[in-house]
């Protein structure tokens, strides 16, 4: 076992040739470490998803090497790449990718179908898992009577049942409202802290950080120092909550005034009623 | 991925049973046309069949009587009947060709009957005599109630005009149905009235058949004799020959038709869940076990088509000949052999475009919202 569970080094990924050519990541290097949560935050189109499905073996970096717990995933096949991602890496979605079909607990067993132990092995660590993310009761609904939270700690409690050194949380908060989102940033910060694994999340969410070890900001595909004076706190006008007008991309513009907004349900909200907001500071 | 799949199809009972409906009506489609044929089949040995003969005798070079002629002296009606070992003797004149009742013309065995042999005619009456005597006719009761004809009604046989004087159970058949006229009707009509075409020989008890065959072999000449085995097996074999080609042509289309629905179906269940099949390789499923899963899914449904299949055969169809009496079914197990067999290329086929599909799945799919 290596304390750094994930090395990045130069990677590089480019997409289209010519004219078309994209450099969405552009030689970043990292390290991440056991226990470590680690927050990618950058402007839309920055290459935040692109480097996350490279960091999870989804996509094969146009150049670069990755390891994982030590391996250089580089040279494997796409079987091995399958059954890496299967023991080593947990995701966690922003849309919870849940199966539709499958009741709460046979999603959270699903992964572990892929295991040796099987689903057998993982009965124990389900139940624990269940009780943890307070879904005991929710067991055998099916995803379509779960609420936001419900969903995404369902998708949290999958991500984990193979015990992953690794979790990938790509805008984990972006569907819930703040205090849902709250309570899953706190879900993923004790998985850090308890379970030792190493938490990579990419988010547009500011106030994750306060909670992160680290923050990476990647723009253009690469990855830059984040100054701390670049923070410029406004209030959601729909929940009252703090956010960074510099970083979020969740807003609207209204009346020639930009409103910024802490998740993509109090964006909805404000759409639907935005009158009844104006009167909260914003960022116009 | 298997247990998805399962979960996935059980999920939407309607979409599942739509379905396997429509594979189930493709199997029945072919179940049908076998079914028909068969019936049919059956129906042209069922005069055979009701005979109850131990040995046939007929032309030498005859073997059938489905579209075939004999001419038998009937002296030799009564040489046989004096052979050791022979208990009972009777015989027909026979043609087969077209009767005209209630001006349409129906392809007929026309049957000519001596009193002396009335038990060669009928052997189930709906109605008035078994026995045709000069210028009468026994008709299937299935045609008068096609046609409207009625006891005292003419049809016409080749040139000349009978008067309907019964009417007659289980000989209808689209193909051939049995006629019952006079032997001297018949024989004037053929200009053999001093001849036979078939001959009915029944055994004393204990006389072995195989012997008696080779006594009347011997003792007359220029003759065919057969068992009541080989002579139904010989008809019934030559009625199948005749539309078997017919049903395999059938049985080809149907297949493929069911082929296509199966491969629509599993198609659209397979497109419909590309966003879950790429989470499913996200999370670390190979994309072999996910064409395990279309496999699965398009077994299942052939399976249900296939069982829906028979339970309509043997309900549905079953009760068709109540309600359309010209139709002779015989839906027989045997009939979903070639079905089942057809079912696994037709999943494998069905499968193959499922599979195209879930390898073009990109896992990155997972990310878009």
């Amino acid at each position: 076992m290596t304390e750094n569970i994930i090395k990045a080094r130069h990677l590089c990924k480019t997409f289209g040739t010519g004219v078309s050519k994209v450099q969405a990541v552009n030689d970043v290097s990292l390290e991440i470490s056991r226990g470590e949560m680690v927050l990618i935050m950058g402007p839309s189109g920055s290459g935040k998803t692109t480097l996350m499905s490279m960091l999870g073996a989804l996509s094969a970096p146009t150049s670069g090497e990755i390891a994982i717990d030590g391996i250089d995933i580089g040279t494997m096949t796409d079987s091995e790449l399958a059954a890496l991602r299967a023991q080593k890496i947990g995701f966690v979605f922003q849309t919870f990718n849940l199966l539709e079909a499958l009741t709460v607990e046979e999603n959270i067993l699903m992964p572990a179908r892929l295991t040796a132990q099987g689903l057998r092995g993982a009965k124990p660590h389900l139940e624990q898992l269940l009780q943890r993310l307070d879904l005991t009761a929710r067991r055998k609904a099916l995803p379509n009577t779960l609420s936001g939270g419900e969903k995404q700690r369902a998708a949290i409690a999958r991500a984990l049942i193979n015990k992953p050194p690794i979790i990938l949380a790509d805008e984990p908060t972006g569907n819930l409202d703040s205090h849902k989102g709250q309570e899953v940033m706190m879900i993923l910060h004790d998985i850090a802290r308890d379970d030792h694994c190493a938490v990579l999340m990419v988010t547009h969410d500011p106030r994750v950080e306060e909670i992160a070890d680290r923050v990476m900001w990647l723009e253009d595909g690469a990855l830059r120092d984040r100054k701390s004076e670049q923070h410029a706190w406004v209030r959601d006008s729909v929940c009252g909550m703090r956010v960074d007008g510099w970083t979020s991309t969740i807003s609207a513009q209204y009346r020639g005034r930009r409103f910024v907004f802490c998740s993509h349900r109090c964006l909805e909200r404000f759409q639907q009623e935005p009158e009844r907001y104006l009167s909260v500071d914003s960022d116009g | 991925m298997f247990y998805w799949s399962l979960k996935t199809l059980f999920s939407e009972p309607m979409r599942l049973i739509a379905s396997a409906l429509a594979v189930a009506m493709s199997f029945v489609l072919v179940i049908f046309f076998s079914a028909v044929f068969e019936g049919e089949s059956d129906q042209m040995v069922a005069y055979l069949e009701k005979m109850d003969a131990d040995i046939w005798v007929m032309q030498k070079g005859v073997s059938n009587m489905h579209m075939a002629s004999s001419m038998v002296w009937d002296w030799k009606v009564d040489k046989i009947a004096r052979i050791p070992g022979v208990q009972k003797v009777k015989a027909i004149l026979y043609l087969n060709g077209p009767v005209k009742i209630g001006g349409k013309d129906w392809f007929s065995y026309i049957l000519g009957i001596k009193p002396e042999h009335q038990g060669a005619g009928p052997w189930a009456m709906a109605q008035g005599n078994a026995l045709p005597g000069i210028g009468e006719a026994v008709i299937p009761e299935v045609i008068s109630q096609l046609v409207g004809v009625k006891i005292g009604d003419e049809i016409t046989m080749i040139d000349r005009s009978l008067r309907i004087v019964g009417l007659t159970k289980g000989t209808f058949s689209m193909a051939s149905s049995v006629v019952f006229v006079s032997h001297h009707d018949l024989g004037d009509l053929l200009e053999g009235k001093d001849q036979y075409s078939y001959i009915m020989v029944n055994v004393e008890p204990g006389v072995s058949i195989a012997d008696l065959i080779e006594k009347i072999k011997y003792e007359v000449d220029k003759v065919n004799v057969l068992t009541n085995d080989e002579f139904i097996s010989s008809d019934w074999q030559l009625a199948v020959q005749m539309g078997a080609e017919i049903v395999r042509i059938m049985t080809i289309l149907s297949t493929i038709l069911a082929a296509l629905i199966v491969a629509f179906t599993t198609y659209s269940l397979i497109a419909r869940k590309r966003r879950e099949l790429a989470i499913a390789k996200a999370l670390g499923f190979r994309n072999r076990q996910i064409y395990g899963a279309a496999l699965g899914q398009s077994i299942i449904i052939t399976g249900f088509g296939l069982l829906l299949a028979l339970f309509i055969s043997f309900t549905v169809l079953a009760w068709l000949p109540r309600i359309i009496p010209q139709i002779n079914l015989a839906i027989r197990l045997h009939q979903f052999i070639p079905l089942a067999v057809a079912a696994l290329p037709v999943v494998i086929l069905a499968t193959l475009g499922a599979v195209r599909t879930v390898a073009k799945v990109d896992p990155m799919t997972v990310f878009r919202n």
